[in-house]
C-alpha cells in the first residue's frame, strides 16, 4: 500500500517540469487450433495496462515508477487484489510495481537503487550473459522482462563503461502453469495428479561487474556475474497411493564469464556472445554457451541471424525449465519489413540445427493515427516430443491484439 | 611548348581559385551557423505516396559545434515511440557515432555506418542526413549561381572525400548569397537523385540565420516529410554529461 501510494504521489505530480509518462493498454486473443493433454482451452483472453512515469526531484537525481494492471480468462494471473512487488508468485500477479527506482547521474557516475531493469549482452536472439534479466515465461515462446531490487553503480569515461550490479534479492524467472499447455508433462504422468511444492528461493545476493569499450570499429566487453540461475531446476518424487507427482523448483548457484562484441563490416553488423556457466550446485550443468549473430539492413528490410550453441563441459543431467539452452543447437532468425510508415512485418524462426525443432511467427502490424495499433500473428511449432521446441507442437496458434498507446 | 605549359598552369590555377571560393563559403556557412549549443521541439509530417499523414514530434538538443558536436534527439509523439532516443557524437574526421536507445527493452544499439542510408523511424531522413559533418570531410566545386525561392544562390557541388564515408556519392548545395544559409541541397547515389532536402521559413534567431521549415524528398519512395522547428533556441545551458549512453538511460 505505501508502494501504491508512492507510485500515486509520483504519478500524481503531473505538471512539474521534467515529468514525463506513457503507457499502453493492450488486448489480445490467442486462438490455439489444438487442445493439450492438460489444457482443454482453444483460445485465451488476456488485458493488460502499463503505465510508466519519471520525474527529475532534484538536479541529476530523477525517480521512475512502473505499474501493470492485468487480467485475462484462462487463470494465470492471481485474481486477489494486493499489489505485488517480489515478482515470486507462480501466476502473473493482477497488480505489479513494474519498476521504482531512484537514478542519480554525475560527472560520469550513474547510481540507481530500487527495483529496476538490467540488461546486459549485445545479441538479440540469445544473450548468454543478460544474467540479471528473469522473465515471464508463462507462455514459453511470448515472454517479458521483469525487473529485480538492486543497486547498481556505472563508471563512464570516454570509451569505457564499467557497470557493478548487486541484486539484493532474487528474482526467478516465472515457469509455465503445471496445469497448461505450455507445461508439457511426461507421457508416464497421465492419470497422475500433479502437485506443485512451489520453490525454494536462495536466500542470498547477486553481483554483477561488466566493462565494456567503444573502439572505433568494435565495441566489446567483459562481464562477471556471481549469484543464482533465475531458471529453475526441478525435484520431483512420486507418491504411489493416490498416485500423485510432487514437483518443486530450486535455483542453481551460477557463476558466469562472458564476453560479447559487435563488429560492423561492409555487409553485415557481426555480433558475438559467450558466456562459461559454472555452478556449485551439484545437479546443475556447467556448460559454455555462445551465439553468432548477422544483422544488415537493406532498404526497408532488417534481417537478423545466427546460430548459439553450447559445449557442455560438466554433464549432470538434470531436470531443469531452460529455454535459452533449449535454444541452443539452433539457427534463429528475424527479418522485418517496413510496408510505410504505419505498416509493417515481421517473420521470426527458430530452427533446431537437427530439425528436430520448428519455431516459426509472422506478424503483420498497422498503426491508426496517433494511439492505436493492431497486430495479427500466427506462429507455427513443429517437432519431435524430445525436442525442447517439438514439445510444444501443440502450442501453435494466432494472436490478434490491439494496443492504445499513451 | 611554353605557351601550352603556361595555358595549363592557368587552367590549373583557376580551378584551384573556383574550388576555393567553394570551399571559402561552405566555411563561411559552417562560421555563421557556429553556436555553442542548439535546442529545439520538432513536429514532422510524413507523407507517403498514398498521401497518408502521419506526425511525429522529436525534442533534439545539441552540444558543441560543427565536427565536435554531440546531440540527442527524443521523440515525444506518437504514444508507441514516446522515449525513444537517438545519440550521435559527431566527429570531425569521421562520420559520427550513432546509438538508438529504446526504453521498452532497456537496450541501446549501435546504428552501424552501413545502415546510415535506412530511413529514420519511418521518416524521410536517413541516420546520416541527422549527422552534422565538418566542412572538411568534403571537396567542393562552385558550379554557378541559380536562384532558390528567388532569392540568388551559389550552386556548389560536393563529395565526400572517403568515398564510402557517405550514402551521397555526391551532393548539390544552394548556398544564398545574402545570407550565407542553404537553401537546398540534394542528394545523389551516382547519377540518381536520392534525396532533397528544402529550407524554407528563414529567419534570424538569436543573431543566426536560420531556417525553420524543412522539406524532405525522397523521389524513390515518392513521399515527403516536413519538419517543422518550434522553440528553437541557441546557446542554452546543457551539460556535456547529458549526451552519453547513460545519460540516456537515466532519463527513460
Amino acid at each position: 500500500v505505501r508502494l501504491f501510494g508512492a507510485l500515486l504521489l509520483l504519478t500524481g505530480i503531473a505538471a512539474g517540469q521534467g515529468f514525463t509518462h506513457r503507457g499502453f493498454i493492450d488486448l489480445r486473443v490467442l486462438a490455439f487450433p489444438q487442445t493439450a493433454p492438460n489444457d482443454s482451452s482453444h483460445a485465451i483472453g488476456e488485458a493488460l495496462l502499463r503505465y510508466e512515469a519519471s520525474r527529475a526531484v532534484l538536479p541529476g537525481l530523477r525517480v521512475h515508477a512502473g505499474f501493470d494492471a492485468r487480467t485475462d480468462t484462462h487463470h494465470q494471473t492471481e485474481r486477489s487484489a494486493r499489489l505485488d512487488w517480489q515478482d515470486r508468485g507462480v501466476k502473473r500477479p493482477a497488480f505489479s510495481v513494474r519498476r521504482l527506482s531512484a537514478v542519480y547521474g554525475r560527472r560520469g557516475v550513474t547510481a540507481e537503487i530500487g527495483k529496476q531493469f538490467v540488461r546486459w549482452g549485445k545479441t538479440d536472439i540469445l544473450t548468454p550473459t543478460d544474467r540479471f534479466a528473469p522473465r515471464d515465461f508463462l507462455a514459453v515462446v511470448d515472454n517479458d522482462f521483469l525487473s529485480i531490487p538492486a543497486a547498481r553503480l556505472t563508471w563512464e569515461r570516454g570509451p569505457l563503461t564499467v557497470d557493478t550490479v548487486w541484486q539484493v534479492r532474487f528474482t526467478p524467472s516465472r515457469t509455465p502453469l503445471l496445469n497448461q499447455r505450455w507445461a508439457v508433462l511426461p507421457e508416464q504422468t497421465r492419470g497422475v495428479a500433479i502437485s506443485d511444492l512451489g520453490a525454494r528461493h536462495p536466500g542470498g545476493s547477486a553481483f554483477g561487474l561488466r566493462a565494456n569499450y567503444i573502439g572505433r570499429g568494435f565495441d566489446a566487453a567483459m562481464s562477471f556475474y556471481d549469484g543464482w540461475n533465475h531458471l529453475p531446476l526441478l525435484d520431483g518424487t512420486i507418491q504411489l497411493l493416490p498416485p500423485t507427482a510432487f514437483v518443486e523448483r530450486y535455483y542453481a548457484q551460477l557463476r558466469t564469464y562472458g564476453v560479447d562484441a559487435s563488429v560492423p563490416l561492409p555487409w553485415f553488423v557481426v555480433k558475438g556472445e559467450t558466456a562459461w556457466f559454472t555452478s556449485t550446485t551439484p545437479t546443475a550443468d556447467e556448460y559454455v554457451q555462445y551465439v553468432l549473430q548477422l544483422e544488415r539492413t537493406a532498404g526497408e528490410w532488417v534481417f537478423v541471424g545466427g546460430y548459439a550453441d553450447e559445449h557442455v563441459t560438466l554433464r549432470r543431467n538434470p531436470l531443469d525449465f531452460a529455454p535459452d539452452r533449449g535454444l541452443a543447437r539452433a539457427f534463429l532468425g528475424r527479418a522485418s519489413y517496413t510496408i510505410d510508415v504505419n505498416r509493417s512485418f515481421a517473420f521470426e524462426s527458430a530452427v533446431r540445427r537437427n530439425l528436430d525443432g520448428v519455431w516459426l511467427r509472422g506478424e503483420y502490424s498497422q498503426a491508426f493515427g496517433q494511439h492505436w495499433r493492431a497486430t495479427a500473428g500466427i506462429t507455427l511449432i513443429r517437432g519431435e516430443t524430445t525436442d525442447f521446441l517439438g514439445q510444444y507442437r501443440r502450442n501453435s496458434h494466432a494472436t490478434i491484439a490491439i494496443r492504445y498507446s499513451f | 611548348m611554353n605557351k601550352a605549359v603556361v595555358l595549363c598552369l592557368c587552367l590549373c590555377m583557376s580551378a584551384t581559385a573556383f574550388a576555393q571560393d567553394a570551399l571559402e563559403i561552405m566555411t563561411e556557412v559552417q562560421r555563421r551557423s557556429r553556436t555553442n549549443s542548439q535546442h529545439y521541439e520538432g513536429t514532422l509530417q510524413v507523407t507517403s505516396d498514398n498521401s497518408r499523414v502521419t506526425e511525429k514530434r522529436w525534442v533534439y538538443d545539441r552540444i558543441g559545434a560543427h565536427g565536435s558536436s554531440k546531440a540527442v534527439l527524443k521523440f515525444t509523439a506518437p504514444a508507441e515511440v514516446k522515449g525513444m532516443a537517438l545519440l550521435i557524437l559527431n566527429h570531425p574526421d569521421r562520420a559520427s557515432d550513432q546509438w538508438m536507445w529504446t526504453p521498452a527493452i532497456n537496450r541501446e544499439r549501435r546504428i552501424a555506418l552501413q545502415d546510415r542510408s535506412t530511413r529514420f523511424f519511418g521518416t524521410d531522413f536517413t541516420f546520416e542526413d541527422l549527422e552534422e559533418r565538418d566542412v572538411s570531410q568534403y571537396d567542393y566545386r562552385l558550379l554557378g549561381e541559380e536562384a532558390i525561392a528567388g532569392v540568388p544562390s551559389w550552386k556548389i557541388e560536393s563529395t565526400p572525400k572517403r568515398a564510402k564515408g557517405s550514402q551521397y556519392t555526391h551532393s548539390y548545395v544552394w548556398v544564398r548569397k545574402n545570407d550565407y544559409v542553404v537553401a537546398r541541397m540534394e542528394g545523389y547515389k551516382r547519377d540518381k537523385l536520392v534525396r532533397s532536402i528544402s529550407y524554407s521559413d528563414i529567419a534570424k534567431v538569436q543573431n543566426t540565420w536560420t531556417a525553420r521549415r524543412l522539406e524532405v524528398h525522397d523521389p524513390g519512395r515518392n513521399s515527403r516529410t516536413v519538419l517543422v522547428l518550434d522553440r528553437l533556441e541557441y546557446n542554452v545551458t546543457l551539460k556535456d554529461e547529458d549526451f552519453t549512453l547513460q545519460a540516456l538511460r537515466r532519463q527513460s
